[in-house]
């Protein structure tokens, strides 16, 4: 087992890693940017760096940085947390080459899944069910005419090494398509620096179905249930749920074997998600694989009772998995709401100071945070300041709980989307369950109105 | 270390103690006891301190008759205010000259050298060769100070400024991170 981890992140998740490495004996090093000196994660550590000032791409994603910061704390293991260097595959690669152990998948794992397109090819010469899509990037306008036509419309336009619902393009329209061909490229290329464009059939209202895998560096793989996310705003995930109501023990089953059939074939290393979209006749279809451990991972781990960033720390150390497929068990029913520095109606930024902090508490309710009374939220990064978790015995009561739990929660100073949050959980279709990835955005329109 | 001529009086420095008033007002105002001020002084001060913030400024530097302060405020989210005052008379009631500066590190006219990498600090180019510099050594823009070792790569930090290296502030072989002071460099005037 490692002796001393560097977590190469910030805030709650940074946090949440802490507390593994505390629980398992490891020693912790915090980095931190000039702007977050005073953060909790920093305090909650054993020893912390400054590895840069305020603005990422010079501290926390500052990857010279970073490994000198493991190299002068002694640090054998680096855990990327998600975002910066989490899917960054040239800094697993370094990280390989010098000895320090990254924990995550495999820096093939991570440039494989990066490119998206890709990934869907090899999933689907498996005989898995994938997106209808084109096979690989579109390299002409005439060949991405025929890929739609052999689709059929609506489909979307995405790019290769996009992400975060960023560079999609939906056509309805054959001959709308050559220009948003064109357009979709022009964009990918000034965002992500790559013009590699696919197209995949477009779903109206599908949902969005995501499977935990863990798999050892034996190639052991487990599934430990599913997520339901279909509770976005342009692609931004708002409210995760866990087991998703709209999948029956019988699609668990399908979306199980092929979670980890995908994640076998790809020889995938340590924690991972598989996501799908589940149309309206409980059909699914692969979409991408995020290689890293996801904001939303505690609603797994209240139904399973897996930790899973320890099971993470464990399987980077060399050890067997724990546990056999046969005992995992899904228990009960969690919610995760991410409560974001931000105007709960116009969804603009709100940093600033907390002048009161009061998390709540009781049996079921769980919070994930590196906030405090006093605490800033500075500008310069993700709007996430909270993960409110609760677990209940079914969907009612985990609902019941995070009503509840919302009510009691204080944040003064600034604005968050609690009340967002709250008018969710008060929605009738919400309740019963009857959500899609377009919902949200009707619903705030709605309430707009 | 031989004394310096018209610098030594910038050298009585208060940043340690911190006395000066935060403008968010959580340390309250300073004791008039304490630091030496009168009511008056005090409010030209607070007052300059707003003005501070309030045009978003890094620096300010007034001189009134005999009397000189520097403010330098750190705008990268915590709010340090550092000051420095010549010696008496005290302050006149004649309107202030007020001289923008440029958002440099400065410590009370010094320059403070400081780590733009993480990584082990060394003084010299190799185990058994002297150091680059020493306490009282006068320096020349571009002349190379120390090496900041990082991944095994040896990097050369040069110094910004002419001047005279007052103190060195971190331990060779030591490990240092990224904005830690290395010098404290007193410049020289421009000639």
């Amino acid at each position: 087992m490692f002796k001393k981890v560097l977590v190469a992140n910030r805030g709650e998740i940074a946090l949440r890693i802490i507390r593994a490495c505390k629980e398992l004996g490891i020693r912790t090093v915090a980095i931190h940017s000039e702007a977050d000196a005073n953060g909790l994660h920093v305090r909650a550590a054993d020893e912390r760096v400054c590895v840069g000032p305020a603005e990422d791409s010079l501290s926390y994603r500052n990857i010279p940085n970073v490994l000198s910061a493991a190299e002068i704390t002694g640090a054998e293991a680096v855990h990327p947390g998600y975002g910066f260097l989490s899917e960054n595959a040239h800094f697993a690669e370094v990280c390989e080459s010098i000895g320090l152990k990254f924990i995550g998948p495999t820096s093939e794992n991570i440039a494989l899944m990066g490119d998206k397109a890709k990934a869907r090819d090899i999933i689907a010469r498996r005989g898995l069910p994938v997106l209808p899509g084109s096979p690989g990037e579109l390299r002409s306008e005439q060949e991405a005419l025929d890929a739609a036509r052999k689709i059929g419309f609506p489909v979307i336009i995405k790019a290769s090494a996009g992400g975060g619902g960023r560079g999609m393009r939906v056509v309805n329209k054959d001959d709308e398509l050559v220009r948003a061909f064109q357009a979709a490229q022009a964009e990918a290329k000034s965002t992500f620096g790559n013009e590699g464009v696919y197209l995949e059939r477009y779903f109206i209202e599908p949902r969005h179905i995501e499977a935990q895998i863990l798999a050892d560096e034996r190639g052991r793989v487990v599934f430990l249930g599913e997520r339901d996310c279909s509770i976005q705003r342009r692609y931004q995930k708002l409210v995760e749920e866990s087991p998703s109501p709209a999948v029956d023990e019988r699609l668990r089953r399908e979306i199980a074997r092929v979670a980890t059939e995908a994640v076998r074939s790809v020889h995938y290393r340590n924690a991972g998600t598989v996501e799908f979209l589940l149309d309206k006749d409980q059909k699914f279809y692969f979409m991408e694989v995020n290689a890293r451990i996801q904001v939303e991972h505690p609603v797994t781990e209240m139904v399973t009772g897996i930790d899973l960033i320890k099971e993470q720390i464990r399987i980077a150390a060399g050890l067997p998995l724990g546990f056999k497929q046969q005992d995992i068990k899904l228990n009960g029913h969690s919610f995760e709401c991410r409560i974001n520095a931000e105007d709960p109606d116009k969804f603009t930024p709100c940093p600033g100071q907390i002048t009161r902090y009061h998390p709540p508490g009781g049996l079921g309710v769980r919070v994930d945070s590196a906030m405090e009374t006093q605490a800033t939220v500075v500008p310069y990064y993700d709007s996430m300041i909270a993960k409110l978790i609760t677990h209940g015995q079914d969907r009612d009561e985990a609902m019941a709980r995070m009503r509840r739990a919302l009510d009691e929660f204080v944040i003064e100073g600034i604005k968050t989307t609690i009340p967002l949050h709250k008018r969710i959980f008060n929605d009738a279709e919400f309740q019963k369950g009857r959500v899609s990835t377009g919902f949200l955005e009707r619903f705030l329109a709605n309430s707009a109105g | 270390m031989s004394k310096p001529k018209t610098r030594m009086r910038s050298k009585k420095l208060v940043p340690r103690q911190g006395t000066w008033p935060d403008p968010a007002g959580r340390r309250g105002e300073p004791d008039a006891a304490r630091n030496g001020l009168s009511g008056d002084q005090q409010k030209a001060i607070q007052s300059l301190i707003d003005l501070l913030k309030g045009n978003n400024l890094c620096e300010l530097e007034v001189e009134r008759g005999g009397w000189r302060i520097r403010l330098r405020r750190d705008v990268s989210g915590q709010q340090v205010l550092q000051a420095v005052r010549e010696t008496t008379p005290p302050v006149s009631e004649s309107p202030a000259e007020l001289v923008a500066a440029q958002p440099v590190a400065e410590t009370g006219g010094m320059v403070t050298v400081r780590s733009p990498i993480v990584g082990t600090f060394y003084r010299s180019p190799s185990p058994d060769a002297d150091p680059y510099v020493e306490e009282g050594d006068q320096v020349k823009k571009g002349q190379v100070l120390c090496i900041v070792e990082a991944m095994k790569l040896m990097n050369e930090i040069e110094s910004e400024v002419d001047g005279r290296i007052v103190k060195i502030l971190a331990e060779s072989t030591k490990p240092v991170e990224y904005g830690q002071p290395l010098f404290l460099i007193d410049p020289t005037q421009a000639a």
